[in-house]
């Protein structure tokens, strides 16, 4: 058996070539015009430090070893319980981003990362901003009970704006429905990493998103329970610049780490080892 | 019958009347509750860290028979005393303050009672300073693991995770005129349409009544308020509560804790198992 150190320099920043994304012309970090090649290949993170979203398409290929990743309960849609008309008709949002090739907030499946099986879940903001739905929490809790009764760790990427208005109160039940079965997790000894990207906010930071072995933000991220908006609406606060960045939470005590996505493999490959 | 389980006759409030009820500044609060089933309550302060949050009470009474623990949110009737108790809007303290006092309870064999009445948690920015949001997401694991039976009852706003936070139990119900939903109507109408004026449409789409949840298999039961609703007879609301808790408390007293905590598990595992057809969903329980 080959020893860790052994293969590690050898890992990519990526598993496989990430999708192209659509690209803003210049970055908004530092204002210099883009290289979507150059970008593309260092994980769409600017020289700059600044990070573009990126969906769980993105995420699956950056994490996954080529060709390890399968995906589990692809299948199992959304659609519209609550007859939610305005302003859009809920079903025909969710059939439009069908359409586009998205499928759900959360994707999840199993893979390799530098050779080890893992539970790899990922939110795409893309859909419904990453809302937490009834399918969402199906997809998560499944995986979640799977790895705790195999054993494999888990790993989470979260993009998400909380829980879904158009699923109602089910969608803010699904933050009980994965919490317990994060609790599975935690009970059966199974490592659990969580990344935080931007953004997470509402039910996924208060259920699963803050609730890893290991919490790992994405600089510059902003990450917290009630957004902006709706503080200064709520209390007439003038908020501080960087409030609720990943470094804010890294201060207030919420995050282990914040890491550039272009190291991200290489420390979860690291923990893979740490935590047997 | 509607779609979603409401007979016509049922009701003629529309959906925004029966929030002004859930929100009557009349309405009986958690106190006005818990001084009737247990007179002698005693109240029980502290995170056992740095505060205690007046938005959540809690302590210990005797209730039939049966030293209880009872929290509640707590929502103040003079305006110095809802600014005092932050119109029943946690901090992260209250949550700590919560799962120490399940622990207390579970030391010593006390079930809990959980009366929900808030309109979220504080959307503060010393609240997200303090993590607010682990505060609630560590709150909704730990109940997963609190062995002794828990009833839970909204009694007037369940709003978001900040009545999640103090939700997850072995059964909930609601009063009649109470609200359960996964956002206050202001805050959704702000999120889908960023206008909170949009306050009455939004809730009209949110299906946030107790008759709406309990069609859901949300709750398990709602509880019939006086004529005339809860604010105009808190007695016979406080009588009314407590048969219903009472009545599920003792059930839930009769099961071994690792039935308890399974049957726990799977009440929110499957909670919306109810509502989509498609049959490659979870079982049913």
């Amino acid at each position: 058996m080959a020893l860790a150190h052994e293969t590690r320099p050898e890992l990519r920043i990526a598993g496989s070539k990430l999708p192209a994304i659509p690209l803003p012309p210049a970055c908004p970090g530092c204002g210099v015009s883009l290289d979507a090649d150059a970008l593309r290949k260092n994980n769409y993170v600017c020289d700059c430090g600044h990070h573009f979203r990126i969906g769980a398409d993105a995420w699956i290929a950056l994490i996954a070893d080529r060709g390890s990743w399968q995906e589990r309960w692809g299948d199992v849609r959304s659609h519209d319980l609550l007859n939610w008309k305005v302003p859009k008709p809920y079903q025909a949002v969710i059939e439009q981003l069908m359409d586009e090739g998205l499928n759900e907030a959360v994707r999840t499946g199993t893979c390799t990362l530098a050779g080890r099986p893992i539970w790899l879940a990922a939110f795409d903001f893309r859909f419904v901003g990453g809302t937490l739905s009834i399918v969402a929490g199906e997809r998560l809790a499944r995986g979640m009970e799977q790895a705790a009764s195999s054993g494999l760790p888990y790993v989470l990427i979260s993009a998400s704006g909380g829980a879904r208005m158009q699923e109602g109160v089910l969608a803010l039940m699904q933050l009980a429905k994965v919490n317990a079965a994060v609790g599975r997790l935690h009970a059966a000894g199974v490592p659990y990493f969580s990344v935080l990207t931007d953004p997470t906010f509402g039910g996924t930071a208060a259920s699963l998103a803050l609730l890893g072995d290991v919490n790992i933000a994405e600089p510059g991220a902003a990450i917290g329970f009630t957004g902006p908006r709706v503080i200064k609406q709520a209390t007439y606060a003038d908020l501080p610049a960087g409030f609720q960045s990943a470094e804010f939470q890294l201060a207030h005590g919420q995050v282990d780490l914040v890491l550039p996505r272009t190291e991200l493999r290489r420390l979860l490959a690291h923990l893979l080892e740490m935590y047997p | 019958m509607t779609r979603h389980g409401r007979k016509p006759d049922e009701t003629t409030l529309s959906v925004w009347q029966v929030i002004e009820l859930a929100r009557h500044p009349e309405r009986p609060y958690s106190l006005d509750y818990i001084r009737r089933l247990a007179p002698d309550f005693v109240e029980l302060h502290g995170d056992r860290l740095s505060a205690d949050d007046p938005a959540l009470v809690g302590g210990i009474g005797t209730w039939h028979g049966r030293t209880t623990m009872f929290l509640g949110h707590q929502k103040g009737r003079s305006l110095k005393e809802r600014v005092a108790r932050n119109w029943g809007m946690m901090h992260p303290e209250g949550y700590r303050k919560a799962i120490r006092l399940a622990h207390h309870a579970a030391k010593f064999r006390f079930p809990i009672v959980s009366l929900i009445d808030t309109p979220g948690a504080y959307p503060g920015a010393g609240a997200e300073e303090r993590g607010i949001a682990s505060a609630i997401a560590e709150a909704i694991m730990e109940w997963f693991r609190i062995p002794v039976p828990i009833v839970a009852a909204v009694i007037g706003e369940g709003g978001s995770g900040g009545a999640l936070g103090m939700g997850v139990a072995d059964r909930v119900i609601m009063l009649e005129n109470s609200i359960y939903s996964v956002a206050s109507p202001e805050a959704a109408a702000s999120i889908v349409w960023r206008d909170n004026t949009r306050k009455v449409e939004a809730a009209e789409q949110l299906q946030l009544t107790s008759r709406d949840l309990l069609a859901m298999g949300v709750v398990e039961e709602v509880v019939t308020e006086p004529k005339g609703s809860a604010h105009v007879a808190h007695d016979a609301a406080a009588a009314a509560l407590d048969e219903a808790l009472h009545r599920h408390m003792q059930a839930l007293l009769q099961q071994p804790t690792e039935e308890l905590l399974q049957h726990r598990y799977e009440r929110f595992r499957y909670i919306d198992s109810l509502v989509h057809a498609e049959p490659q969903f979870g079982p049913k329980v």
